[in-house]
């Protein structure tokens, strides 16, 4: 009994790291039409520059989050133009050249981030590290938990921003038809920046709080571009409920599998129930998505 | 149009980038950083393939640097010893991407176009294996300083030797230790692995040489790279088992202890074959590291006589003055593959460039070759399921005590006392 709830407790934890990756990733998809390559790396930057300051300055990566956020928020703001240039009305295939631009970025930003902060393990070391919370017999990892809760809280104001704004009608408008909300008078690149800002921002925070849960590594951003990709199909592309139930119930399946079938296995099964979810429901599991 | 230009110039940047990284991080031959760039015939062209990207770009580095400290340092005596005259060596690098597909290419186009004499061999036991078949065919001999997979030798390569004894005549060194060794020693053992031909290893090798003792495992599972851990170790903790041992690399290694104690979880022992060695694990987990069991073949503590380096000691310093870190046994393994490549010309009497009948006769020269080196007596096995492996030296139990590496077995062997069971987290 005590095995059971610990696993559910762990697959609920895995799913809130699943939902800090993939909640901007389908945001940036919903209303840039972009799949990002770059997911991981953005992950990956983040972890790293917040190991840096956080080393550097003594601040705990917590309280670094918002400060992550900001910075990340510029950095894609004054990226998204040149995407956007990439994926506009005149280039065919749009979707086709965002990969490859994207994918351009991603091997860009390992290449650079290798040449600039060498190949070393890092660890970062947050006031919840190695700490856990006791509960009859049963362990809930602090770190963790944690993480899930700035999963839940980035949800709430995520979809508290898009359905309770002006600015998030306007994404929302944006995300359905570009040009018949650009007709209404919405400044769609405006829109599009923002969103891929927020997009970035996100990102980079769940990579700070990944670099603290598991390593740190230059190469370390494929591993979370594939559970991003995951969890966005198997929730619809675009659709961020989708993705918290997705979220969950690949952390849970994940732990189950883990725990009770065997761990050679949880790749295997993860693929094989992604693979059923598309056939059986292609627009994900609310059928929300693209 | 103005919006234009400023994209024709943002685009152009990035590209340049894009190519400045690219050329400096993944080069391929360019950065032949050692020896003078001489006429050919001159130099010994060395190629050196590892990972030197991808997932296993750290141990890659490591092995890397083992190279190139014997690269340095021969050149830095004028040179290899052939006949009345010195020959330099010249290192050639290509990047195997940790992908063992990428490696056999990078190899072929090594040997074809750089036209490399011979090969200093990958980190990994995977793209060795990759890479050993190309090396048959163009008949260039390698030396891995790191691949420690029996599946390599049972292969019986002629053009391959690896310098690191395979993990089957290593791993039940520190079982021994902790079951035998130590009084009221493990009765119970839980192995995890990640799905690699030297992980994998690893952990067949725990668990027969465990069994071999009537040690009880509770739990034996091989899972694919990028696992989370904690699901695992919380069933794990459920068993509760005397030892946790795990295979891997230092990467999981570091995932496996900050799972296990944000869960609360402290088996009385973690066994963990290669990676507690590498200074980045000790750096990373600091007091989280203590304690930890390993298994090795040399550490920086030994004090051995070598005709480079003079003793284990003087390049323990070389290497720690270059690359800042203490090397482990791997850095040192390959530091050893490029001294047994200079014993082997100077024997063989060539001159660069090698010719096919050369090299041909070097792997004669290797069979038969025993060199004392800084990592001990060297030679290779000429026949069996170890065949061109190293088998000259004895496993090392190992643990970190006090944030080095300390040899607690065995027993004749041992500069310090094993620690069993390990302190609680919160009492180290």
């Amino acid at each position: 009994m005590e095995l059971l709830i610990q696993t559910i407790i762990n697959g609920l934890l895995i799913g809130g790291i699943y939902i800090t990756i993939s909640a901007g990733f389908t945001l940036c998809f919903g209303v840039l039409h972009v799949i990002d390559f770059a997911v991981g790396e953005w992950v990956m930057l983040g972890a790293f520059i917040t190991f840096i300051i956080s080393t550097s300055t003594h601040i705990d990566p917590f309280l670094l989050l918002p400060l992550i956020f900001v910075m990340f928020f510029i950095a894609g703001y004054l990226l998204q133009p040149t995407l956007q240039r990439v994926i506009t009305k005149n280039k065919s295939n749009a979707l086709l050249m965002a990969l490859a631009f994207t994918f351009g970025i991603s091997v860009l930003f390992k290449g650079a981030a290798l040449t600039i902060w060498g190949f070393n393990e890092r660890n970062l070391v947050t006031i919840l590290s190695g700490k856990s919370i006791s509960l009859l017999g049963i362990n809930i990892p602090s770190l963790r938990l944690g993480t899930f809760v700035f999963a839940i809280i980035i949800t709430i104001v995520f979809l508290w921003f898009l359905q309770k704004t002006r600015f998030g009608l306007a994404v929302r408008a944006a995300a359905e038809r570009q040009d018949v909300a650009g007709l209404m008078g919405i400044d769609s690149n405006m829109i599009n920046k923002v969103v891929y800002a927020i997009y970035t921002g996100l990102t980079a925070c769940s990579g700070a709080l990944i670099g603290a849960i598991f390593s740190i590594n230059t190469e370390m951003g494929v591993r979370y571009t594939i559970f991003a990709f995951f969890v966005v199909v198997a929730g619809g592309l675009g659709s961020i409920e989708g993705a918290i139930v997705a979220g969950i119930l690949l952390g849970l399946l994940n732990s189950f599998i883990s725990v009770y079938i065997g761990g050679q296995y949880v790749f295997l099964v993860l693929f094989l129930f992604l693979y059923l979810i598309l056939l059986a429901k292609p627009k994900g599991l609310l059928g929300k998505g693209w | 149009m103005r919006k234009r230009i400023n994209f024709l110039w943002i685009t152009a940047f990035l590209l340049c980038l894009a190519l400045a990284v690219l050329s400096a991080g993944c080069g391929n031959k360019e950065a032949a950083t050692t020896g003078d760039s001489k006429e050919q015939g001159d130099v010994f062209k060395v190629g050196v393939l590892t990972s030197l990207s991808g997932a296993e770009v750290y141990g890659g580095n490591i092995t890397k640097r083992g190279y190139d400290t014997w690269a340095d340092t021969v050149n830095q005596k004028g040179g290899i010893k052939v006949g009345d005259k010195q020959y330099k060596v010249q290192m050639f690098y290509a990047d195997d991407q940790s992908d063992p597909a990428s490696g056999a290419d990078a190899v072929e186009r090594m040997i074809t176009k750089d036209k490399v004499d011979f090969i200093l061999g990958p980190y990994t036991s995977g793209v060795t294996l990759a890479a050993a078949p190309i090396c048959e065919k163009y008949k260039v001999p390698m030396i891995t300083g790191s691949a420690e997979s029996p599946m390599i030798w049972q292969q019986k390569f002629k053009y391959t030797f690896g310098t690191i004894p395979a993990v089957n005549l290593t791993a039940s060194y520190p079982v021994n230790t902790l079951v035998s060794d130590i009084p009221g020693g493990a009765k119970t053992m839980a192995i995890l692995a990640v799905n690699d031909a030297f992980s994998k290893a690893v952990a067949e090798s725990f668990k027969a040489t465990a069994e071999k003792l009537g040690v009880k495992v509770v739990k034996y599972d091989i899972v694919p790279a990028g696992t989370d851990f904690t699901p695992l170790l919380g069933a794990i903790k459920g068993l509760n088992p005397d030892v946790v041992a795990v295979g891997g690399h230092e990467k999981e290694h570091m995932e496996v202890i900050k799972s296990a104690k944000s869960l609360g979880f402290l088996p009385k022992a973690f066994l963990m074959h290669y990676g507690v060695t590498n200074p980045d694990f000790v750096k990373n987990l600091g007091k989280d590291a203590e304690a930890v069991y390993g298994a090795s073949t040399w550490t920086s503590d030994l004090d051995i006589a070598d005709a480079l380096f003079e003793s284990s000691k003087k390049f323990v310093e070389t290497y720690k003055t270059k690359w800042g870190d203490e090397p482990d046994y791997t850095a040192t393994g390959c530091t050893v593959a490029g001294e047994v490549f200079g014993a082997a010309l100077e024997k063989l009497g060539a001159k660069p460039p090698l010719s096919e009948s050369d090299r041909e006769a070097m792997v004669t020269v290797l069979e038969d070759i025993k060199v004392d080196t800084l990592y001990g007596a060297t030679s290779f096995a000429k026949e069996g399921d170890n065949y061109h492996n190293n088998t000259g030296l004895e496993g090392l139990t190992i643990q970190i005590q006090g944030g080095a590496v300390k040899i607690v077995g065995p027993k004749d062997k041992k500069l310090a006392e094993p620690i069993y069971p390990a302190p609680a987290w919160d009492k180290r």
